[in-house]
């Protein structure tokens, strides 16, 4: 080999380099995998099943695993309260797992003490107890499903006959069991069939709304929608007393206080043939239900009534007796929740028990009274005098704090354990991770309450169901069940439906102050999410509020007390007050606010700490959801209320940014007609796409606001958290938002990420060529390459485009989001942006990748669906779908035919890759009202 | 003192100086303070000097201090993502052309009276182009790479992408820089000689006679120097016209609403010489006081460059009509909403501001008196100066708070940085003037000899 000198200089510089360059010496020693565990190759992904719990339901996942750390979480098609989606605390599960502020030892006081240490000081006091029958032991729990924990909860109460256990969920379903105990005798569970039904009408109803069932039921919801015939296609009638997403996705809603709600089901049961007294209602909810009684009896078996739980149980046993008039696709279950008390009635004897000083040993499970209780109980001061109490949580949060121990709890992707689907279906939650601190799982706690020493949580869980399985080869059926991650034949039979007795009824009156409706929040849940960053930057479906919550006032109620967004207002009920600010939105009724649960934590962390307020101080044990009797005061003082979206209302012709169209102008043949664009004259060359073309179309119709496409995106991606203070500013980073306008009072979503237009705005203008179309029409942005000019942003019509002013993820991060681990939580496939770099959707560039190594190997090209996004993969509804465009049967260019679609401002000539669907409504003629 | 003792004459004829003044006497006048040092009192430029020396460190400690945490520390939004910082470059751009617009458009018109008042308007462009060349660097997210948008020969074998309007704007400014430095500092080689010529300091007239590189003022050297200073003013009339053409195509090349217009090239430059020319009347006026330039610099001149502000004002207007009308009348809903936007908007009171301080309060120099009132001239120069920021300011804002989708409507909230960033580029640029006017002439005597010659020989 001859070198020559400029070979030789170029070798050395080259030696030089590597040797200045070499990856340094990790501060600490690091070892090298000797024996590399089985099935694992750095770099390649594993996927588990498992199960998360929502209020106390399992909806299946699949965690994805990369060297060990879980990185991703998608749904388990499955399993049946998932279906292969996710929601928004499914898909932020993720980040709590790494959270920072998680209770991470065993604690007294301010001292850091052993497991043995508290094992030692419990078995003394069981001692104590089992000497007493353990009558002075109290177990609270939240919702338990698990048969393992409900099996080790019956065997613990059997060695300590007086103990009791006492469980409460903040987001109860008191109403709903008391309503079925009316109707048939004993407390069934009516779960709707919405794919089913051909009329629905909800009473305060909110099944497409944040909770257990929602993936299934959006995914029904849409299902019964997609039809072009209007005789298959499900007519929703949503009456309630507060903006829900079951309202904002209904063809008719009515807007009234929960008492006229109330009368609203008289008046529709009485226009169904039962004989009911019918209270006070405007003419127009008279007119509303006498045209949704008459289509509800059209569609008989294909017909519901739902009654929600703010509504009394009266009101559930008499949609009850209409959905058995109306043969309704209603299954009626045993409860999964086998406990026969209400949950306010359980917390209201732990609380007697509590006054009464009968408690002398407190264990609480992962539940928080003393944050979520009901105001009138006081039960933080209650807890702080019990002489032995232990909490057990995830978190040290309000109750931990004022309890003697506070014991770490494994999270839910450490911890071996089972859980029962809102429907019954039972699955395993299998660990991804050993745990990351010395925590226990709730079987480990309650092995040790009954005196076992070092328990294993998966060998409790696996000898429950070796008994269960009634397998004779149980490895291999347990093998398959972990795989699977549903235990078959599971699923609660449905019972026989047992007549309905129609009890007696009365009106409501109407109250002559405000009345306070409270609901479960679409970003934080019960309080117990308040820590979770993507979650409480996730903007809430329909005010779009971020980092905090807000009282709803009618635009009339506002007017009247001369309100505007972010005035503070003093609510008081019965002498107890609290101060918050209020949004003034049209759609909410008169003389009704409406709050949500989950804000105002003090010992939350970091994260949840102070951010918004707190309602639960506003409920009383007899009335959870509903409070009359509000006073409603302007203070003057405001705030600043951080809204991701400001302007919701479209008006005439920018009413063309999300059309809206109904069956009947479909079916005369109607298209969408801005598909101009293709013809628009351009002076650039086309693009040849030899290979694939990527595109995307989203179905406006079947996006129910749900969000889980957001957190999906911002998990998968590496989208920092920006915190309170930038969303001030004005700064977010989601690649994708889900727009939400309004249209003839009607909101309408769209989840809006890049267009990757084929003539892309953003490309010419930068002047470092970071922003390029590549050959398979992406429009790519290379991060290395940028120098933040921002011009791309500036000229991007559709403003999708993200800018680091800060290192959000390089750096600069808020609160303690910069910990060393949270990182665990990043998609090592996707680069961490740093400071002063633009990013974007990238149409998750990853999975393509990923899919064509795959097809490369396999020489062949890249099928149809085989790339899935990560929006895509999170919508409950299959919203969004993704494809090649130059493979002729994909399923885009199938929907690329449909008379609905049309181009986001298409008459700009960008030629976007991402098309839409445009929202379908299906509304009762004789209604007429609003119809787009 | 005593050797430029000055006399009060009236002017005899418009725009020539006044009568019985001798080559010496012009020589005296602009060379005093620079060679009479100790004689000359510096009192006020001390204390000027002191407070831009003042901002000039606010502006430092502004650009170190967005360098070290990020342009988050700027009021920009998600939507607003450009703000004070692009407003900012193409304000000092638009001050940056007066001097060229003088020095090049009026020498070719043969507007004699521009002698008295081209040699600092000259150096105001200079250092206005260079402080607008700081902004777009300053205000990139990853600066220390500014130089990517160079085509320098790398390993990548990236070059920049010729398509972006920043690209034509960095030739647009580099080609301009090193144009009016050029222009400048060989209009400055015979003054120079001059100084060196009368200077008693020998250290002086070294420095003075480096600078002058060897100039005897010979027949060979006039007519050498005549025809290059004709030929770069030819040159220089449209490199102006294209720079700011080039700034107005970084909005107009785009395909917002309110900036895809074509009207933008020509409405810029228009602008840009609006601004500057005001920027050039508080100067002249701030001089003429400070170094007692009176006799050469007369209120005629004030009286022409105010009707020069008043075309310009009315230009302005049309400009504003047309924009309007055209949005109405294009029938596009994105362009009409955002006309009503910046009348009813967040930003109208601004936009109201701009449109009283660009178009109407100028109408005052269709009188003769106020033309003529140097502090009335003076006010309403200031006043087109902050119409003008304004104007450019909300050319950014009004456009991204207003854009296509109005689900990313939002507003933009400046902070205490953008507004330390602007107000220390401003004490910077005092700053360096001060120091141009310790050190180098302030007026073009060779220039101001010529017209005496005239006037002598009529």
């Amino acid at each position: 080999m001859d070198i020559d000198r400029r070979a030789a200089l170029q070798l050395m510089a080259s030696g030089a380099a590597l040797a200045l360059a070499s990856c340094g010496r990790p501060a600490e020693e690091i070892v090298p995998y000797v024996n590399i565990p089985e099935r694992l190759t750095p770099g390649i992904a594993l996927r588990f099943a498992s199960t998360l719990a929502l209020a106390g339901y399992g909806r299946g996942v699949i965690v994805t695993s990369v060297e060990g750390r879980p990185i991703k979480i998608d749904g388990n098609p499955r399993h049946p309260a998932s279906l292969g989606a996710t929601d928004v605390f499914a898909e932020a599960a993720l980040l709590s797992l790494y959270d920072p502020d998680r209770s991470k030892a065993v604690r007294r006081g301010t001292g850091v003490y052993s497991w043995d240490a508290f094992e030692a000081a419990l078995r003394t006091q069981l001692a104590a107890e089992r000497g007493r029958n353990g009558s002075g032991l109290r177990i609270l729990t939240n919702r338990i499903t698990s048969p393992t924990l409900l099996a080790q909860i019956d065997t613990l109460l059997a060695s300590f006959p007086e103990a009791r256990w006492y469980r409460n969920e903040p987001v109860d379903d008191d109403a709903a069991r008391a309503g079925a105990a009316r109707a048939f005798g004993r407390p069934l569970s009516a779960i709707p069939r919405l794919a089913d039904a051909r009329v629905a009408v909800t009473l305060d109803a909110d099944p497409i709304g944040p909770g257990p069932g929602q993936i299934r039921f959006g995914h029904d919801f849409i299902s019964a929608r997609k039809s072009k015939s209007a005789s298959e296609f499900l007519r929703l009638y949503a009456v309630e007393s507060a903006w829900s997403l079951t309202g904002a996705n209904a063809d008719h809603r009515i807007a009234l206080s929960p008492q006229l709600v109330h009368n609203f089901a008289l008046a529709l049961a009485s226009a169904l043939g039962a004989t009911v007294p019918t209270g006070e209602l405007p003419a127009g909810a008279a007119r509303f239900a006498r045209a949704a009684a008459a289509d509800l009896k059209s569609a008989p078996g294909q017909a519901l009534v739902l009654a929600g739980r703010s509504q009394p149980p009266e009101i559930h046993a008499l949609c009850h007796w209409i959905n058995a008039q109306l043969k309704a696709p209603v299954d009626l279950i045993e409860p999964v929740d086998p406990v026969p008390i209400g949950h306010a009635g359980a917390l209201r004897a732990l609380a007697d028990d509590l006054a009464a000083q009968r408690v002398e040993t407190l264990v609480i499970i992962g539940a928080n009274p003393a944050y979520d209780g009901p105001g009138d109980l006081r039960l933080g001061d209650l807890i702080a005098a019990v002489p032995f109490s232990a909490h057990f949580g995830l978190y040290a949060d309000e109750t931990a704090m004022r309890c003697r121990w506070q014991l770490p709890m494994s999270h839910p992707l450490e911890s071996w354990s089972d859980l029962r689907a809102f429907e019954g279906t039972a699955s395993i939650v299998q660990p991804l991770i050993r745990p990351l601190y010395d925590t226990r799982t709730a079987h480990q706690l309650l092995a040790i309450l009954h005196g076992e020493v070092s328990p294993s949580s998966r060998d409790i869980v696996v000898s429950n169901w070796r008994a269960r399985s009634g397998s004779d080869d149980f490895p291999t059926w347990w093998r398959k069940v972990l795989h699977n991650g549903v235990v078959p034949d599971t699923a609660a039979r449905p019972v026989a439906a047992p007549a309905v007795a129609l009890a007696p009824i009365a009106p409501a009156p109407e109250p002559n102050s405000f009345t306070l409706t409270i609901a479960p929040d679409p970003s934080v849940w019960d309080g117990s999410f308040a820590n979770n960053a993507w979650l409480q930057e996730c903007p809430k479906p329909l005010t779009k509020q971020v980092w905090g919550n807000a009282l709803q006032v009618s635009p009339a109620d506002g007017k009247r007390l001369g309100l505007v967004d972010g005035n503070m207002v003093h609510l008081e009920i019965e002498g107890v007050g609290i101060e918050a600010p209020v949004l003034v939105r049209a759609g909410q009724p008169d003389n009704v606010v409406a709050a949500t649960l989950g804000y105002g934590r003090q010992s939350a962390g970091a994260i949840g700490n102070r951010v918004g307020f707190d309602i639960f101080g506003l409920r009383t044990l007899d009335s959870l959801w509903v409070r009359t009797g509000a006073r409603l005061s302007k203070t003057g003082a405001s705030q600043n209320l951080l809204l991701a979206q400001k302007h919701f209302q479209l008006e005439g012709e920018a009413k063309e940014l999300q059309p809206r169209t109904s069956l009947a102008e479909l079916a005369a043949g109607k298209r969408l007609a801005d598909r101009s664009a293709e013809h628009l004259p351009t002076l650039y060359p086309p693009y040849d796409y030899d290979t694939y073309a990527w595109a995307m179309v989203i179905d406006n119709a079947a996006c129910i606001g749900c969000n889980a496409c957001v957190v999906a995106c911002q998990a998968e991606n590496n989208v920092p958290v920006v915190g309170p203070d930038e969303i001030a500013m004005g700064r977010d980073m989601h690649w994708l938002r889900v727009d939400t306008y309004i249209i003839d009072e009607r909101p309408g979503f769209s989840p809006v990420p890049c267009m990757h237009c084929e003539h892309a705005p953003c490309e010419p203008v930068c002047p470092v060529a970071a922003s390029i179309h590549d050959s398979e029409g992406l429009n790519a942005q290379v991060y290395n390459r940028c120098v933040g000019t921002r011009f791309c942003q500036s000229n991007c019509p559709y403003k999708v485009r993200r800018f680091n002013f800060f290192g959000y993820a390089d750096g600069q991060e808020y609160a303690n989001l910069g910990a060393e681990v949270v990182r665990a939580a990043f998609n090592p496939d996707v680069t961490v942006r740093a400071r002063g770099v633009m990013e974007k959707c990238t149409y998750c560039v990853q999975r393509i990748s990923r899919a064509r190594r795959a097809a490369e190997k396999e020489k062949r090209r890249i099928h149809d669906g085989e790339v899935v996004t990560a929006c895509q993969a999170a919508c409950p509804t299959r919203a969004i779908s993704f494809g090649d465009l130059n493979d002729p049967h994909s399923q885009v260019n199938e929907l690329r035919q449909e008379p609905r679609l049309y181009e986001l401002l298409g008459h700009l000539g960008t030629r976007p890759r991402t098309t839409y669907l445009a929202h379908v409504r299906n509304p009762n003629p004789e209604l007429g009202g609003p119809v787009s | 003192m005593s050797v430029t003792a000055i006399e009060e004459v009236t002017p005899v004829r418009r725009f020539t100086l006044p009568s019985g003044r001798s080559y010496e006497k012009v020589d005296d006048l602009v060379t005093a303070p620079l060679i009479e040092r100790e004689a000359w009192s510096w009192r006020i430029w001390w204390i000027a000097f002191a407070a831009s020396l003042a901002f000039t460190a606010v502006f430092v400690v502004s650009v170190v201090w967005v360098f070290i945490k990020g342009i988050g520390i700027w009021g920009l939004n998600t939507s607003v993502v450009w703000g004070f910082d692009i407003a900012n470059y193409v304000w000092w751009i638009g001050i940056g052309n007066a001097g060229t617009l003088i020095s090049s458009m009026l020498l070719l018109m043969r507007q004699r009276w521009r002698a008295s008042i081209n040699r600092f308007a000259e150096a105001m462009t200079l250092f206005a182009a260079a402080i607008a060349g700081l902004f777009p660097i300053i205000h990139l997210g990853r600066s220390l790479y500014f130089y990517w948008l160079t085509p320098y020969p790398n390993t990548m074998t990236v070059w920049p992408q010729w398509r972006s309007a920043l690209i034509w704007d960095f030739w647009a400014i580099l080609s301009y820089l090193l144009f009016s430095i050029l222009f400048w500092y060989v209009g400055l080689i015979p003054d120079f000689a001059t100084v060196r010529d009368r200077a008693r300091n020998p250290r002086q007239r070294l420095i003075y006679g480096a600078l002058a590189l060897g100039w005897r003022g010979s027949a060979r050297h006039w007519r050498v120097y005549q025809l290059y200073h004709i030929a770069m003013a030819c040159l220089g009339v449209p490199l102006v016209v294209s720079l700011h053409s080039v700034v107005g195509l970084d909005f107009a090349a785009s395909l917002m609403p309110g900036w895809s217009e074509s009207i933008f090239p020509p409405y810029f430059v228009v602008g840009a010489m609006y601004s500057g020319f005001a920027m050039v009347v508080c100067l002249t006026a701030l001089v003429r006081w400070g170094f007692r330039l009176q006799p050469l610099i007369t209120t005629e001149h004030f009286d022409v460059m105010a009707k020069i502000m008043l075309a310009a004002s009315i230009i302005m207007g049309l400009s504003y009509l047309t924009e309007w009308f055209n949005a109405w009348y294009g029938g596009e809903h994105a362009e009409r909403s955002l006309v009503r936007f910046a009348f009813t908007g967040a930003y109208a009171p601004l936009f109201f501001a701009m449109l009283f301080c660009n178009v109407l309060a100028p109408q005052a120099f269709w009188f003769g008196a106020v033309r003529r009132s140097i502090a009335a001239v003076f006010a309403l120069a200031v006043a087109i100066n902050v119409g003008m920021w304004l104007e450019r300011i909300l050319i950014i804002w009004n456009t991204l708070s207003h854009g296509y989708t109005p689900s990313m409507w939002r507003l933009y909230l400046p902070t205490i940085w953008d507004w330390l960033t602007t107000f220390g580029s401003l004490g910077f640029f005092i700053f360096l003037f001060l120091i141009f006017v310790r050190l180098v002439p302030t007026v073009s005597m060779h220039e101001v000899r010529d017209l005496v010659a005239e006037e002598i020989e009529s």
